[in-house]
Formats: structure tokens, sequence, C-alpha cells
């Protein structure tokens, strides 16, 4: 007898349906067979669907059952094929029909019933648009895949539910209702370590981490240890707008390739803020492995990618940043497959201005030789400090100045407020680039900056000298330019101006280069 | 090509010679090579002018503004050719034109720090000396640092101190400097910054403070040639007055004519925006009142 589950293979992000083809055979001696490039997850799964269904009071058939996972030359990997499988074998015992138009994943516990399983998004979205009707995944996994609207979803608790649902019990697993996209207006529920107002001092930095957040830029902080480079970093996160529809499907989406979301969670809906270590590996950084998972960097989509200690890390996964910097997604190649994920994060670095970090330290001196200082100031390399916007140093602050300061609420404001500006200078670029393919100041390419910042006479004459005397490249210049249009943003004005590019200036390379 | 001059020879310099006689002979540079134009006259009035390797803004704007006067009016100036103080003083005495001794720590045919390279052909271009008594391509080591020192304190009749903190190179030359009752001169620094400790020192111990280069120039009993202005804002702040800027950027000028400051610390003093401020700074900037380093803002 032969029985046919349809499924799903997730190789990245996309999807590809798999047949299950089980059959079961009355000839030949009685045992339990899995072909088609199945993992060593998929293999295994023989015992725990073995010992699912004797849990459930069926007897598992006397038969010689073999299990064909069909394109059999894509390697499958991972637990979710445990419920067709299982559903397959099940059909044959208690003869009922699998339902057309319908996929099935999950894990299965020894007891019967179905565990949290990762791709159960991925899968919603290939079945809308492959013309499938109905997606049975765990319950744990439902909804999670009911965000995708057009799909009925069954959340299913264990197999003997789901036989008795397919017997003619069908109000046994209620259809789950889709779950909406809600865009929360001024919470970012995001759990924020420190309120902006809490960083004393700093108001340098705190407005450029400001204008990073309004225009999505790249930043460095150079400073000493203990000037709060970190503590603004963390705070960064409270400023930031919350994510639109499209952005929160296409972060949901990552995060269902790697097994990212919680049981019972849904759409992410907040900007995400990674912090790996400098001892991350460069697969576990930028995506990779063998089968080539998402990294750091694409968990960080439309968020923030937060690099502490940024010369600490190796060279070769800085140089690895240069092209998800560049186009906003990276392509990991292997000899078997090739796979894009989409990596177009804000990059916040954090950086001490020598190895004992003193150099710029007010009080404690500095005991490194200009060499140790050279060296190690050029192990960020120029093509990454290239691509990084605003660049500021950030200057220890003597907490008893502030005792007195604390209450001055002028130099201490709250996150919420700071990103209400945000939220208004991001409105604007989203007006302006409408029509184009980018989203934010920072993703301009220079026929974009020729197009929507054209700048007044008096405005470029400030802009040529300053790169005269301050000795900008040509892509600082353009830098610049993205700049100022996001403070013009900020302000809430159409055109750049003087004023604008002068604070701007503020930000350039320049302001950092130690004698 | 370097050459060499034998101690034997009439063309040491005897106030070298003569200070070395303090100390036992043995321990003095038997053979001094050099690279330039050895001329006995450049012997005749030296400064030492040391300074510590973390030079601050401050400390390389006193030292041009001293050396600028000493070097101009032809005190030649001698230093250890290391970055920071001494590159400073070097540096300002190229560029006024005036004579120069850099002593190195290393063998005659090394350049060191490599990074100087143009300092060092600039000495030489001026009329001034590379003096080294350790052939060839010997490397630096510590010794040699403390061995230089005696030599720049040797060859000169007295010594300038900028910068130094406690127990640094500087002092290790001042000291030499007292052995041989070569008179001593310190810059005063603000009390807060670690590289004044050593001249602070020197100063309780006896060396003369200096705010001009007139105090020197009256010791060596010579009369000032040139004077350089160092006061730019005058201009600035009379450009000022005529009401062409903003009443901010005369804050910030009167305010930096005091001390330097952080942008954070003018934004808190002045009650302004910080992006405000950070404009009004870049427009400064850009007319060259001000100057940036490090993070703080300097009067030009």
């Amino acid at each position: 007898m032969l029985i046919k589950v349809p499924s799903v293979v997730n190789l990245g992000l996309e999807t590809i349906k798999v047949d299950i083809e089980i059959n079961l055979a009355n000839k030949g001696l009685p045992g339990f067979e899995i072909v088609g490039l199945a993992g060593k997850a998929v293999d295994e799964s023989k015992e725990r669907v073995r010992t699912a269904i004797l849990s459930s009071d069926v007897d598992f058939p006397q038969k010689k059952i073999t299990v064909n996972m069909a394109p059999a030359d894509v390697p499958k990997e991972g637990s979710m094929y445990d419920l067709p499988i299982a559903l397959g074998i099940l059909s044959s015992v208690l003869e009922f029909k699998i339902p057309e138009k319908s996929l099935f994943l999950g894990e299965l516990s020894f007891d019967g019933s179905l565990r949290h399983t990762k791709g159960a998004f991925l899968a919603a979205l290939f079945a809308k648009e492959s013309g499938y009707t109905n997606l049975y995944v765990p319950k744990d996994s439902a909804n999670e895949a009911a965000a995708i609207k057009g799909v009925k979803v069954f959340p299913v608790e264990d197999i003997a539910q789901l036989c008795r649902h397919f017997l003619g019990f069908q109000k046994d697993v209620p259809e789950i209702f889709p779950i909406v996209y809600k865009q929360s207006k001024n919470e970012n529920n995001v759990v924020v370590e420190f309120d902006m107002k809490e960083v004393l001092g700093q108001e340098q930095a705190k407005r450029a981490t400001e204008i990073a957040a309004a225009g999505g830029h790249n930043i460095i902080m150079i400073g000493s240890p203990g000037s709060g480079k970190t503590m603004l970093a963390r705070a960064l996160p409270g400023i930031l707008p919350p994510l639109n529809e499209a952005e929160s499907l296409e972060v949901t989406k990552i995060f269902s390739a790697s097994g990212g979301i919680p049981p019972g969670g849904s759409l992410i809906t907040t900007r995400q803020f990674r912090s790996p270590h400098h001892t991350a590996s460069l697969a576990g950084l930028v995506g990779g492995g063998s089968k080539p998972q998402p990294g750091e960097i694409s968990l960080a989509h439309r968020g923030v990618l937060f690099l502490d200690e940024f010369n600490e890390f190796p060279r070769a996964i800085m140089e690895a940043l240069r092209q998800p910097l560049e186009d906003g997604y990276l392509t990991i190649s292997r000899s078997r497959q090739r796979i894009t994920y989409p990596a177009d994060f804000m990059l916040v670095a954090s950086a001490n201005p020598c190895p004992c970090g003193y150099a710029l330290h007010p009080k404690r001196s500095c005991n490194c030789s200009q060499n140790q200082i050279q060296k190690y100031q050029k192990r960020i390399s120029g093509p990454i400090l290239d691509r990084i916007d605003l660049h500021i140093s950030v200057m220890p602050v003597d907490a008893t100045e502030f005792e007195d300061n604390q209450k001055n609420s002028e130099f201490l404001e709250p996150s919420d407020k700071i990103r209400q500006r945000v939220m208004q200078a991001r409105a604007k670029q989203e007006a302006r680039f409408g029509a184009e393919t980018i989203c934010s100041n920072s993703q301009m390419k220079n026929s974009h900056i020729k197009k929507y910042c054209k700048l007044a006479k008096d405005v470029e004459a400030i802009l040529r000298q300053a790169s005269l005397k301050f000795n900008l490249s040509a892509r600082s210049y353009m830098k610049m330019i993205k700049v100022a249009r996001t403070i013009a943003d900020l302000a809430g004005e159409a055109e750049i101006s003087v004023n604008h590019m002068a604070e701007a200036l503020q930000y350039s390379p320049k302001n950092f280069e130690t004698a | 090509m370097a050459e060499a001059v034998e101690i034997t020879s009439e063309k040491y310099p005897k106030i070298l010679k003569v200070a070395l006689k303090e100390l036992q002979l043995s321990l003095g540079p038997k053979k001094l090579y050099y690279r330039g134009n050895w001329d006995e006259k450049i012997f005749e009035n030296c400064l030492a002018v040391v300074g510590s390797r973390r030079l601050t803004y401050y400390g390389r704007k006193a030292t041009e503004q001293i050396v600028t006067q000493a070097a101009a009016s032809g005190i030649t100036i001698v230093s250890g050719f290391m970055y920071g103080g001494d590159e400073a003083a070097h540096s300002a005495a190229v560029k006024c034109g005036g004579k120069t001794i850099a002593v190195m720590p290393c063998g005659i045919d090394l350049i060191h720090p490599p990074s100087q390279k143009k300092l060092y052909r600039e000495i030489l271009d001026t009329g001034g000396l590379i003096i080294s008594e350790y052939p060839g391509f010997t490397q630096p080591q510590t010794f040699t640092y403390i061995q230089r020192d005696r030599i720049v304190a040797g060859l000169s009749k007295a010594v300038l101190v900028t910068e130094a903190a406690l127990e640094s190179g500087s002092l290790i030359t001042a000291s030499y400097a007292k052995k041989f009752g070569r008179k001593i001169f310190a810059i005063p620094g603000p009390i807060t910054s670690e590289v004044s400790q050593g001249t602070m020192k020197l100063i309780k111990e006896g060396a003369e403070p200096i705010a001009d280069a007139k105090d020197i120039l009256d010791f060596f009993k010579i009369t000032l040639k040139f004077s350089k202005k160092t006061a730019l804002p005058a201009s600035a702040l009379s450009e000022l007055r005529r009401g062409k800027c903003f009443t901010l950027e005369e804050k910030i000028i009167d305010q930096l004519k005091r001390e330097p400051l952080k942008a954070d610390e003018m934004a808190r003093l002045f009650a302004v925006p910080v992006a405000q401020l950070g404009t009004a700074l870049s427009l400064m900037q850009l007319k060259g009142f001000i100057n940036q380093d490090n993070g703080k803002y300097y009067i030009n």
C-alpha cells in the first residue's frame, strides 16, 4: 500500500516541496527504512515514530515499511518529518484519507505529542504561494505559521487528536485564526536595558546615535573604557522605530529558518539588537556551516549589529562585513548550494583608542607606544571605516559633575521623546523614497544623492572647503551629504542648509585621529 | 656617508669634553659619528630641548612658541629625535630656519623612529647635524637612550624641559644637566596633567620656570631677533565685533581663550543643544578660528 504525505524542506530561506512516500509491504521481513538523502535527525525519526504510535494505543504494523523522500537528491535535515511519516503509517492502519492540498510538519515526542518545530513560518509562506490551503503544524508553532494570511493553520497537539480529526471528528483540531500584524504606534515593546536619560553627559554622542537611528547610518564610537560606549549602544534600541509590516515579515522569515522563534511566538515586531562577542566564529557571525545557517548579521536584519571592542575582531570577520554593509545581503556559497540571506543592518561599533585604552582619557595616562597605537588603530581596515558614516569619540564623564544636573530635563531627554523625532524623520524618508528600493538615507547610492540631495551653492562651498581642510575622501564627501540629509530630516526641513552640513562635519572621520 | 670625530681631535666639542670630565672619562664617547656639515660654530650656543613622548597639545604649542624664538635668534636646538617633545623641538627649529642637532640613540646609519624620515632630511637640509656615538646600524636599546641623554645635556649650556612625567627620560637628561652644572629651564603646565608633574618637580628643585623665550635669550646673552605673533584670535575677534558672526561663536572663542574644552562641556556651559553647538564649531573650524585635537577644541 502506497501513501503520499506532502511536506517541505527549507534550504536557507527557500522552501521546496517534499513528498513523503510511505510504502507498507506485506512481503518481506518486517522493518522500517528511510531513503532519500535523509540526515541523521531524519533517520532517527524511525524510533520516535514507532514509539509515538505505540504510546497512542495504535498497533505498529508488522510490515516492511519503506519511506522515500522525493526529490531524492536534496539533502533533508531536521526533525520536522516525524509528523508526515507517522501520519502516513497511521492512515494505513486506521484507514483514513490524507486530505488534499495539505502540508504537514512537526517533531514527535515519545508520548505522541508534537513539539515546537522550526520553519513553520516558511512552510506557511510556501503553502500560500503554492496553493496549499491547509497546514498542520505543532500547536507551539501554530502562531508562527498563522502570521501568513490565506492559509488555514491547524495547531496539532498530539497524533491521536489528529487521527480523530481525520476520522470524522473535525472539531478536535480547530483552525487557528490568522494572526494580524499590529504596529504599535508608541511602544517599541522592546525591553531596553537603558533609557537615554540614564546616560549622563555625552551630549554629542547621544545626538550622533539619534542621527544614526533616524537615517540608519553606521556609527563607530571610540573612547576609553568606562566612558559609556556600551551603555549608549544598549540604549539605542529604545530610540529605534518599530518594524513595519514588510520588515517584520522579512525578519520573521530569517528567524524561522534559524529556529529563533520561541514556542508560541509569532511575528517579530521589534528591531533586533545583536551583540556577538569578538570570539564569535566567522560562520556564526556572517552565516555558514556545511548547511548554511543565517549568522548574527542576518539575525540583525533591519536592526542593530553591535560589535563591542571592534578592533579585537579577527581581520577575516571584519572584511567579511564589507559585502553586506554595501549590498544589504550576503551570499554563502558552498559546493552543494548557494544561499542568500538578507543582512541589512545598522552597524554600531565601539573601540578603544589604543591597546591600554586610555589614550583619550583626560586623567589616566596611556602607556602605549606610538607604534602600538598605530598598529591597534590599523586593525580596522580603511574600507570598513569608509562604510561607517558617523565617527564619534566618547570621553569619560565625571559622575560628580552631574549630581546637581540630574533633574535638568533639557539635557536628559527620555528615549521616547527621541524616538518620536526619529520616527518623523523615518516617515520623511519613506515618503521620499516611495518608488525606490531603498528606505533610508544611509542606503542612498550616488545616483540617489544626486536626485534627492541637491545642495545649494553655499552648502556645497562649505563641504568643498571642509573636504580640503579635513582631507575627506570622495566616499566621505558623499557620506557627509547623507548625514546632512538625515539631520535636515530630523529638523523637518526639505532642503539641506549650511547648518545641517556644518553639524554633519562634526561626525566626519577626522575627529578621531590621535596625534 | 657618515663621518666621525675622535675625542682627541681639535674639532671635538669642548663643552662636551669638559662636561664628561665630571663623569668618568671612560664613559664619554670616544668617537662621535655624524652626518651633515660639522662646523664648530654650531656648538657655540646650544640649548637642549627635551619633552615627553606623549606631548600634549599645550606642550606642543608652548614648545613651538619658545623654540621658534630661540632658534630664530641663533641658538642651536639640541634634542634626541624621539617623537613627541623631541620631534616638536626639532621641527620648530627647522621651520624657522634655525639650526638643530639631533643626537640619535642608535647607529648613525639608522633613522629611528623611521616615521620621522622627513624631519631627518629637513634637519640636514637646514644645516643641522645628526650625531651618534654608535656606528652603522646599531639598534637602539633601553640603555642607549640614557647614554644619548648625557650627550644632549653635555653639548648644551642650558636644558629646557617642555613637558615630563615623573620618572621620564626628560628628567634623566635634566639630572645629567645638573651634574654638569647646566642651567635648567622648565615650562610650567597645568597641575592636573600627568606630564606636568616632572617639570613641576624640576621647578621645585630650582629650575627656572619660563613663559617666553626672553629668559633663555637673556641667559645666552642674545637679543631677540624674531618674534612670531601667536595671538591669532585677535583678528577673529575683531571680525566678530564687527557683527559678522553669531554671539555663540563669540562666547566660544572667549571661553576657549582661557582653556581648551570638549564639545559636550561647552554645550553644558552655554546651555545650548549640542546640535547647534556642533554646527558653530564646524563653521568656526572651517574659518580657521579654532582647532580640534583628541576631542578638545583650542583657539588657533
